[in-house]
């Protein structure tokens, strides 16, 4: 009898990249996925730079989908990976996936097995640009995701993680059970990022106190973008925007703004810039038009598909 | 330590005029003000405080409990039976602080959060050594053994200060707390509820100094509002940790147990801190 295909050997779920350069042009040696995750190549992609969607069957995550992605990108291997949409959490329910076949770790809670996980798991030698569309978590949603980048000395990154306060349109704000994002970036052997968010249904207001919903304290936003920026290729980025940033003075204002952001600086090459909107669409353009520069990296076919 | 003994340090570090008072950082709430978030609520200052409060409880806590537990652990030996310390001990403990000091650096990724953490615990461990540590003038009147307990203590945090000082490590405020607590003989839960509180009434007094409340408003908000909201938060998140003390094998699970920031809009806020034109505050 012959082996199984290589593919069976994935649990579901589950995704890998492996990415690499040879001097003028880069191939996947290795891109696969198995059900309700979808990794696809566009053929977009030019020289060195690739580009990945990172796509999910039906549209979105529900309650205990796991979903695991490994990749591996080669000395001067550029990828820039994308989702389709945002990223739609349904809500936790007792009830999982037909198809799920993986078992179900006896020691997680409950509560756990029901949340909607996502793990990135990325060796950059080359680039990555990280560029999704926002979580959006419908009411009742449970989300954990957890992203692990660990970058040579040369290696660059950007990385956009965000949520938005779910489906206005239905009246859903800021509706879900909970949210959990971690990201971590190591450079070499030197852990340099470790940045968790987490929100929470609120617990109820002790007594005698004004009642504090989540919504109220993240108002009066809707969108929330963290932008972690590292090495060479985005250096042009950070000096545009730290500039920028550096030029702002604020004055006593009487009412909060539609769009606010920080810029922090992690080390010489690294900054975390934090943005939040009162609407969704101002944050992406604001984000695009901070990334510009990029295009002269990924070249203008890529470059008009982030953000689209 | 008796009851009585852990009330009177109470006491002392509960005095407004130790760096664990407040007239250097506002924790963002005079950035919030300048941005004009005291206008979507009719008590601004309540709001920034239930905002607040349990961010810092779940960011800091973990490593103001583990760093007690690491100093806690080192006082035992100090002042166990045997009197003695094993081999290493020091080392060890000065070591794992290093670490937790470490991991809350690269946790804390807001530029102005960081700096203001920084001052205030390298003034904690200043506090210990130069407040805290008997006068030499008294020095004569009390016995070997009890001189010798004390000098050990001293001996891990005044050099975890110098470690400080030549910047091999950070020496945040929830470390120094921790440590610093631990070393005067607090016990855990004196320790998280105090950290709380003094960051609650550093608030208060930051929102007196802004002219947004009176010095009786704050009095009165430190009674009935902050009390509830401050054992809510000790309750909710006492047994969290940092994941780096617990045993391997041990099931910490980080998504329920670990540090995190859960107000996103305190992060950028705090951070704009130094783009307000004018400001009286450090952070």
């Amino acid at each position: 009898m012959s082996d199984p295909p290589l593919i069976a050997k994935i649990p579901p779920g589950n995704g890998r990249i492996h990415f690499i350069s040879h001097g003028i042009r880069s191939t996947f040696t290795e891109l696969s996925s198995t059900y309700p995750l979808k990794l696809i190549a566009s053929r977009d992609g030019t020289d060195n730079v690739g580009l990945v969607y990172i796509l999910s069957y039906g549209g979105g995550l529900v309650g205990g989908d796991q979903i695991e992605v490994k990749a591996i990108l080669g000395p001067d291997a550029v990828l820039v990976l994308l989702s389709q949409g945002s990223t739609k959490v349904f809500r936790t329910r007792p009830s999982i996936r037909q198809a799920t076949v993986f078992p179900l770790q006896a020691q997680s809670t409950l509560s756990e097995q029901l949340a909607t996980t996502q793990r990135l798991d990325f060796d950059i030698n080359g680039a990555l640009f990280l560029l999704p569309e926002p979580v959006t978590c419908f009411k009742a949603a449970s989300y954990n995701q957890t992203q692990t980048f660990r970058l040579s000395p040369s290696a660059s990154l950007a990385v956009l993680d965000w949520f938005t306060s779910g489906r206005r349109s239905l009246g859903e704000d800021w509706a879900f059970t909970r949210y959990y994002s971690l990201n971590e970036v190591w450079i070499a052997d030197r852990r340099i990022i470790k940045d968790v968010t987490l929100l929470e249904k609120h617990d109820p207001t002790p007594a005698g106190l004004p009642p504090r919903s989540l919504a109220d304290k993240l108002a009066p936003y809707a969108c929330y973008a963290t932008l972690i920026l590292c090495g060479p290729l985005l250096q042009d980025v950070i000096t545009s925007i730290s500039a920028q940033y550096d030029q702002i003075s604020v004055f006593k204002k009487s009412v909060p703004q539609d769009l606010i952001w920080s810029v922090s600086q992690i080390n010489c090459a690294s900054v975390v810039v934090r943005v939040a909107g009162k609407e969704t669409e101002t944050v992406k353009q604001w984000l695009k038009h901070q990334l510009g520069s990029l295009e002269a990296v990924t070249g203008p076919e890529i470059f008009q598909k982030c953000f689209a | 330590m008796n009851d009585g003994d852990e009330t009177y340090i109470m006491l002392l570090l509960t005095d407004s005029n130790l760096p664990t008072g407040s007239f250097v950082a506002s924790s963002g709430l005079e950035s919030s003000i300048a941005h004009g978030f005291s206008s979507l609520t009719p008590s601004p200052l309540v709001t920034f405080i239930q905002d607040s409060l349990p961010t810092y409880a779940r960011s800091t806590l973990p490593f103001v409990s583990d760093a007690h537990r690491v100093v806690a652990r080192y006082k035992e030996e100090v002042e166990g039976s045997e009197g003695n310390v094993k081999a290493g001990g020091l080392e060890e403990a000065s070591r794992q602080l290093a670490e937790l000091d470490e991991l809350y650096d690269t946790m804390t990724l807001n530029h102005v959060a960081k700096r203001a953490s920084k001052a205030q615990g390298v003034a904690l461990l200043t506090l210990f050594s130069k407040g805290f540590s008997q006068p030499p003038s008294l020095a004569a009147y009390t016995d070997a053994e009890s001189r010798d307990k004390e000098s050990k203590m001293r001996e891990l945090l005044d050099g975890y200060k110098f470690k400080v000082r030549r910047e091999d490590v950070q020496g945040h405020l929830p470390i120094c707390w921790g440590a610093l607590a631990a070393a005067l003989g607090l016990k855990l839960e004196r320790t998280q509820y105090l950290h709380l509180f003094l960051h609650a009434r550093s608030l208060l007094s930051a929102g007196v100094r802004l002219n947004n409340i009176g010095p009786y408003g704050a009095q009165q908000l430190l009674l009935h509002a902050v009390r509830p909201l401050l054992e809510a938060e000790v309750t909710k998140c006492k047994d969290l940790q940092t994941g780096f003390l617990v045993v391997p094998g041990g099931n910490f699970n980080e998504p329920t147990q670990g540090p995190a920031n859960t107000w996103p809009l305190g992060e950028i806020l705090s951070s704009r801190h130094d783009l307000q034109h004018s400001r009286i505050f450090n952070s």
